[in-house]
């Protein structure tokens, strides 16, 4: 009895290091603290509501970048920005990043005209993404490619 | 810690009420993402970031953001901001490992 409870034993160890070992293998993959892919980040962001693409909103970007390190963005939205239309939220994504989200703007009709600028870095060549979101539940979208000489992550 | 350098731009710098100006925060931060390799050692360094910055008028917040490592480090966050009046106007940010710090400036409109 005393055998067969030890050999049981041993077998559910077994299992169980099996079935931890590869999520630990996982976890201690070489990346960022915060991963996620694309379209799960765009999921989150929108709850699977429809974006379309529009001309409304402007990216600016270099189309070369020397520096994955440093690369400066501008986006700009055509907005009123009174109470009862305005610009809620503007989500900046690196489409092939370790981590694709960069930073979450949150706007209010007090800033008066709807703008983000900032410095961001790039692992690769990509496509950087600006997802606007309007108060009145619209999603909207804008990208473009970045040329990456030299990667900026790591 | 000691107080990272910040700095609040305001461009332009002479503007009357109801104008609309660019506001630009600058900060000495890091800004690591957890993968760099410390050259001489080989140690990693982990991850250190700006993860919340506050834009706040009078002590009501206009603009929030949420961040991550993937900005460049001394990061510049601007937006634009529709002047009111006269009051102060004060970011706060708040990184990944509980540093909250702040940095304020008068707006003072002409006219």
């Amino acid at each position: 009895m005393q055998r067969r409870s030890f050999l049981r034993g041993i077998g559910i160890a077994a299992a169980a290091s099996a079935v931890v070992t590869p999520t630990m293998v996982m976890g201690a993959a070489p990346k960022g603290p915060n991963t996620l892919g694309y379209e799960a980040a765009v999921k989150a962001i929108t709850g699977g509501k429809k974006v379309t693409a529009s001309s409304k909103v402007h990216m600016k970007a270099p189309e070369i970048a020397e520096n994955g390190a440093v690369v400066p963005i501008t986006v700009t939205v055509d907005s009123p920005m009174t109470d009862a239309d305005y610009v809620k939220a503007i989500h900046i994504l690196a489409s092939k990043n370790g981590n694709v989200r960069c930073a979450d703007v949150m706007l209010t009709p007090a800033n008066g005209a709807a703008m983000f600028a900032a410095r961001i870095k790039l692992g690769t060549s990509q496509d950087v993404v600006a997802l606007v979101e309007t108060s009145t539940g619209e999603f909207l979208t804008a990208s473009q490619n970045v040329k990456v000489t030299i990667g900026g992550c790591g | 810690m000691g107080k990272r350098k910040s700095l609040i731009k305001i461009k332009p710098k002479k503007y009357k009420t109801g104008e609309i100006v660019k506001v630009s925060f600058m900060v000495m931060h890091p800004m690591d993402t957890g993968t760099g390799k410390n050259k001489k050692t080989g140690e990693i360094i982990p991850a250190h970031y700006i993860n919340e910055v506050k834009f706040l008028f009078n002590g009501k917040p206009f603009t929030t953001m949420k961040t991550w490592e993937t900005l460049s480090a001394n990061p510049v966050f601007s937006v634009n901001f529709k002047v009111p009046g006269k009051g102060e106007l004060k970011v706060v940010y708040t990184d990944n490992q509980g540093e909250v710090n702040e940095s304020s400036k008068k707006i003072k409109p002409k006219g």
